[in-house]
């Protein structure tokens, strides 16, 4: 480019040279808006089928431009995160700033190339829009500012965790999760965009949004109070809950969700247990209601209620036929996952609050039920499913052929257990990998070799474990083999003593379910295989140990095929007996202390009730 | 009633008048009212009365989370806004030690000195106007249109580009972009001429710019005047060369300076300026495609986001002079406080009362132009 | 060993008429609703459902089949002579027959109930596909459909009762 000498050189004339302007077309602006920019920041869209109801845009909006709108007829699923909530904006605040694209967790909402749009005085209400893909006019423009990777501001990665690697972890059963230390624990927390997704589909709607914020904001004390507001069972519910809030949570729905549950663990961990034990007794009744309440059972059900119940005022009793508490929690799941520790400390805030707990005392021989109906205003049942299920195929009335529930037991009471140098497990759920993975770590101790081969009837597509659960088990060196389906276990005979298991034959499972959906296995008998084994362990099924009720009061309950009938409350038709936990809901700890917890109010609403007014 | 004790009612001068120049005036750049005390044609005080463009923004961003504050930063100052989201988000880099990326430098520096090339093209409208002459101030803003579509594809928005953000840019320059760049800066190079024609060398306009507002490099420097203003009394002093941020210091260019300190001068240092910034342009495009990488350093999620404590003076080169963000934060997910330096607020202000003394009535105008002052960045 | 299964199969074996077929089939029903019924009082309250509808579905086949042998349409038809099947003994998958004991349990009394559907159905196709094909062809293939139908609500039951834990 030239410069030009600005010392009052060019003449008066100079300016007039302009003129030839007068020859050129000018610069108009059609009367047709013109088409904006690729990235252009106009209108909203909304896809209404990614949307799922957040509220994170509502959040970010620095006008407050947006306000969630409930539409009845969408879909709304707790369990998977999704709302019938989409987000109105009133283009008399928003700005166009597009951080509502940039943070929104499924990439839904966008920005359109429209920028027009005028109205009459009359027509005001034109400026409150409910966008989705049509537009603000019904008419198609397309995209502008959407999502994009560089225009992400959603924290998708997960702070790692660490943990033992196999060749660290097979010959023992220490905890294979390290936990977040305290930077991590804030950096994961700070992922969280406070949607609630993971309140609505915990089964006892866990305040975890306010949690992790406490988390965040460093205040662990808090996080505990908010913890224990809905579960008296977190550090076991910070190692080995099902996550449903992880499921639901909307920054998983592109990324990795929020370690909800490591969060859990971390505060539970990271505040001292004398500390932990105030803050669960704060708001403890100062007075005794006179009711005494005694529990069957101190599992998470029946000590999540006898809490609730301590802290309201009522003698409560717990009678455990272990010798410690937990349940199913201390003697189904091995100390890897969850050590026993941990489980002590759940148990010793519950019981410091008053809550007595007489170990030892197996109702049905020790203590009947009927005494528990003389003594006590209100009794619940909270037996869990402690009897193992058996496949009942030849042989399986061996010795050596042992449920699962049972040898887990063993191992978690310290008994001396026999461990074979190979074993077969039957069954593909969590408990046959818990009971394959401590087999394992016994034979590793004891032989130096790991020799577990699992099998399940079920595919891998459909396996009922946890996918962690098989990765990790697999890493630890069992076998897993999938769709085979038990026939008979195979003895080698022996001339002075009890056959020795020989193995497991198994024939090839074409399909488990037929086309409506019910249980009705086919085999291929042609493809059949042997797998030996010193031990079989079966691990298919559990059921309540119903037997302890005794016949007198069995012919008094209804019954719902094979389950005791009861109501939405948890009680039962005798008034005086409820009934909670895996025992009337099925094997899951959140929902045993959820179940724990409504028993809890229902008792307290029919004891509470004046004697007087009665 | 006895004289000695008749006290005359005390009356203005019968040949004062107070005349008031805006909120609301061709002659006043923004919302900005100026009242002159005037003797015939001859202003002998003028008083600045800011605030018709107070909006509260500096409060307001006290209650809105640091990333919210982003779509603010644009609107403090309209006819130049990416210097005022840049400081911003180099106070807030600064406060929690972000890098930023290489290729987000070079983009910043593009958006810098596309937004000063857009900035000067609507000031030369504005001043020509206030001499009377229309047409420079529509090739200005037409001129300007198109720096504008360049804005508009690169970051989504013509004037309000809530583009930067802490850590970065939000976007990456879409394919082609440079091309249009590169072709936009040949057409305003091709342009410079039809400019001289019209306004540089005409003689009506050079002579009504010549001596008004006139000030010192020692007046100047008393009143806090910087920019284009500062470098018209003499003084070789910019931000990007002396306290360089970005890769200001990796790029080639000049400092043009007059001498005469007037409206004159003023104006030639800014269309100086405009051919430097259409060279620093040049070489960013040339640079841009060979520099890979991100276009942002990951930050935390914006909703759970605590800036250290700490407070940081963050200054660039906007068109109209040093502009700098004071930046407090106390380790929260707010600012505590954020306070803008806007230079227009010296110039609008004091110097502009200072230089309207003696100033004929019809000079008024052409003082407040020439100055560049921008009563947004006054009242924020 | 089922009861009277074998033995009554050599009955059906050596059965000429249709009418006879369906005599010794409703005894077959019969005797298992009788086991059922009997077993009511013997389980407890928990599981008492359980085999209250396994006596009550034996039932209703006993009806449909006394039904049959006596409706006219067939009359003549049933007077026909039936070919001897031959006998294909193919176990059910994976669950065996036991002993029931004196106090079954759930388990028991699906695995025996399960079974006792699988030898009916397998009964009723031999007999299908030794008949030509006519209106006892279509009984005998209704029949062992049924029993088919029979089992797989069984087998329903069955993954509820002893792998869902009965929730």
């Amino acid at each position: 480019m030239r410069d030009i000498d600005y010392k009052d050189k060019g003449g008066i004339l100079n300016p007039l040279k302009s003129l030839s302007f007068f020859g050129r077309s000018s610069v108009t602006v059609p009367l047709e808006p013109r088409a904006a920019s690729a990235n252009y920041r106009g209108f909203h869209l909304n896809d209404w089928e990614a949307c799922i109801g957040c509220s994170t845009c509502q959040k970010v909006c620095d006008n407050a431009a947006i306000t969630m709108v409930s539409i009845p007829d969408l879909p709304q699923d707790p369990a998977k995160g999704i709302r019938n909530l989409r987000p109105a904006i009133d283009y008399g605040r928003c700005c166009w700033c597009a951080l509502c694209v940039d943070l929104c967790p499924t990439g839904s909402i966008s920005l359109s190339r429209e920028y027009v749009h005028t109205c009459l005085d009359s027509e005001l209400d034109s400026y409150f829009v409910l966008p989705d893909s049509n537009g603000i006019h019904g008419t198609p423009y397309p995209k502008g500012w959407a999502k994009s990777e560089d225009a992400d501001l959603v924290a998708l990665e997960r702070a790692r965790m660490e943990e033992l690697p196999p060749p660290e972890r097979i010959g023992n059963f220490n905890e294979i999760v390290a936990g977040y230390d305290a930077n991590q624990a804030i950096i994961e927390a700070s992922r969280c965009v406070q949607c609630g997704m993971c309140f609505d589909a915990c089964p006892t709607h866990m305040n975890a949004p306010e949690y992790i914020r406490a988390i965040w904001k460093g205040d662990l004390e808090q996080a505990v109070r908010e913890i224990y507001r809905t579960n008296p069972f977190a550090h076991t519910c910070g190692r080995v809950c099902t996550h449903r809030c992880e499921d639901a949570c909307s920054v998983g729905h592109r990324g990795t969700p929020i370690a909800i549950r490591w969060l859990k663990r971390y505060a539970m961990d990271a505040v001292d247990h004398e500390r932990v034990k105030r803050i669960a007794a704060e708001g403890k009744a100062r007075f005794l209601s006179g009711k005494r309440v005694a529990v069957v059972g101190a599992g998470p059900a029946g000590l999540t209620a006898a809490f609730d119940l301590i802290k309201q005022g009522y003698e409560v009793t717990v009678f455990e036929a272990r010798p410690k508490a937990g349940g199913m929690v201390r003697y189904g799941i091995p100390d890897y996952r969850l050590p026993q520790d941990r489980i002590d400390r759940d148990v010793d805030v519950i019981a410091s609050l008053g809550v007595k707990i007489r170990y030892g005392t197996q109702v049905g021989t020790d203590i009947t039920m009927a005494e528990l109906e003389r003594d006590y205003d209100a009794v619940i049942l909270t037996i869990g499913l402690w009897m193992g299920r058996s496949t009942r195929i030849p042989g399986s009335d061996h010795p050596r052929v042992k449920r699962a529930v049972t040898l887990l037991r063993d191992v978690a009471e310290k008994v001396k257990v026999s461990v074979p140098a190979s074993a077969i497990v039957i069954g593909g759920g969590n408990v046959a990998m818990d009971v394959a993975r401590t087999i394992a770590r016994l034979q590793k101790q004891t032989y130096g070799q790991v020799k577990v081969t699992v099998t399940a009837l079920e595919d891998l597509e459909h396996f009922l474990a946890d996918p962690e659960e098989i990765k990790e088990a697999r890493e630890e060196g069992v076998e897993i083999l999938p769709a085979r389906g038990p026939q008979e276990i195979l003895f080698k005979p022996r001339k002075y003593e009890v056959d020795k298991i020989h193995g497991l034959r198994t024939w090839r499972v074409l399909s488990i379910f037929d086309a409506q959906g019910r249980f009705a296995p086919r085999h291929d008998e042609a493809d059949e295989q042997i797998h030996e084994g010193e031990m079989v362990v079966e691990a298919i099924g559990q059921a309540a140990e119903v037997e302890v009720l005794g016949e007198e009061l069995t012919e008094r309950l209804d019954w719902n095929r094979g389950r005791l009938e009861i109501d939405d409350q948890g009680r039962t038709n005798l008034s005086w007996l409820w009934a909670a936990g895996d025992m009337v809901r099925g094997p899951d700890v959140v929902s045993a202390v959820a179940d724990g917890h409504r028993v809890a109010l229902s008792i307290n609403g029919v004891l509470s009730i004046r004697e007087d007014a009665a | 009633m006895r004289p000695e004790n008749y006290e005359a009612q005390r009356q203005p001068p019968s040949h004062e008048y107070e005349l008031n120049i805006g909120p609301n005036h061709p002659g006043i750049e923004g919302n900005y009212a100026f009242k002159l005390r005037l003797h015939g044609d001859r202003v002998l005080e003028g008083k600045a009365d800011a605030g018709y463009l107070h909006r509260g923004f500096e409060k307001l961003m006290e209650g809105r989370l640091w990333i919210q504050n982003l779509a603010i930063t644009p609107r403090i100052c309209v006819p130049d806004p990416v210097p005022m989201e840049v400081s911003y988000c180099l106070a807030v880099e600064e406060l929690c030690g972000l890098e930023i990326p290489e290729r987000a430098q070079w983009l910043r520096v593009l958006q810098l000195e596309l937004s000063r090339i857009a900035a000067h093209l609507f000031t030369f409208g504005g001043h020509a106007a206030t001499t009377g002459m229309y047409s420079p101030m529509f090739w200005g803003i037409a001129d300007r249109d198109l720096v504008l579509d360049l804005f508009e594809e690169l970051t989504g928005g013509r004037v309000y580009h809530i583009y930067n953000i802490p850590g970065g840019v939000r976007r990456d320059a879409p394919d082609g972009f440079l091309d249009r760049v590169r072709s936009t800066l040949d057409y305003l190079d091709s342009r410079l001429p039809d400019y001289d024609n019209l306004l540089f060398t005409n003689q009506v306009f050079v002579h009504r710019a010549k001596g008004v507002g006139t000030m010192s490099r020692e007046q100047a420097l008393e009143w806090g005047v910087t920019g284009p203003n500062l470098r018209a009394t003499g003084l070789e002093f910019d931000v990007r060369r002396d306290d360089p941020y970005l890769v200001y210091d990796d790029l080639d260019f000049d400092i043009p300076t007059e001498e005469a300190g007037d409206a004159w001068a003023r104006t030639l240092v800014r269309r100086k300026e405009l051919v430097q910034s259409i060279r620093i342009a040049r070489q960013v495009i040339a640079a841009l495609p060979s520099i890979a990488g991100p276009i942002r350093c990951p930050i935390p999620n914006p909703l759970a986001w605590n800036v250290p404590a700490g407070s940081v003076y963050t200054r660039v080169e906007s068109s109209k002079g040093e502009l700098a963000w004071y930046v407090v934060s106390n380790g929260g997910e707010r600012p505590y406080r954020t306070h803008v330096r806007g230079p227009s607020q010296m110039h609008a202000v004091q110097v502009l009362e200072k230089l309207s003394v003696g100033c004929r009535l019809e000079d008024v105008a052409q003082t407040m132009f020439s100055l560049d002052a921008c009563p947004p960045e006054v009242d924020r | 060993m089922i009861e009277g299964a074998v033995s009554s199969y050599e009955k059906i074996k050596s059965k000429t008429s249709l009418r006879e077929i369906l005599e010794v089939a409703c005894s077959f029903e019969a005797s298992a609703r009788d086991f059922y019924t009997d077993l009511i009082p013997k389980v407890g309250k928990n599981m008492r459902w359980l085999v209250e509808e396994l006596a009550a579905e034996e039932q209703q086949h006993f009806d449909l089949l006394n039904g049959l042998a006596s409706r006219e349409d067939i009359a003549e038809q049933i007077k026909a002579e039936v070919r001897i099947p031959t006998t294909d003994t193919r176990f059910s998958d994976a669950v065996q027959l036991p002993d029931l004991g004196a106090k079954p349990d759930d388990q028991a009394v699906l695995q025996y109930a399960m079974g006792r559907e699988q030898i009916a159905m397998e009964h009723y196709r031999s007999l299908a596909e030794g008949t030509e094909p006519g209106p006892i062809h279509d009984l005998f293939g209704y029949l062992a459909d049924e029993e088919t139908k029979h089992k797989t609500e069984l087998e329903k039951v069955y993954y509820e009762v002893v792998h869902s834990g009965g929730v």
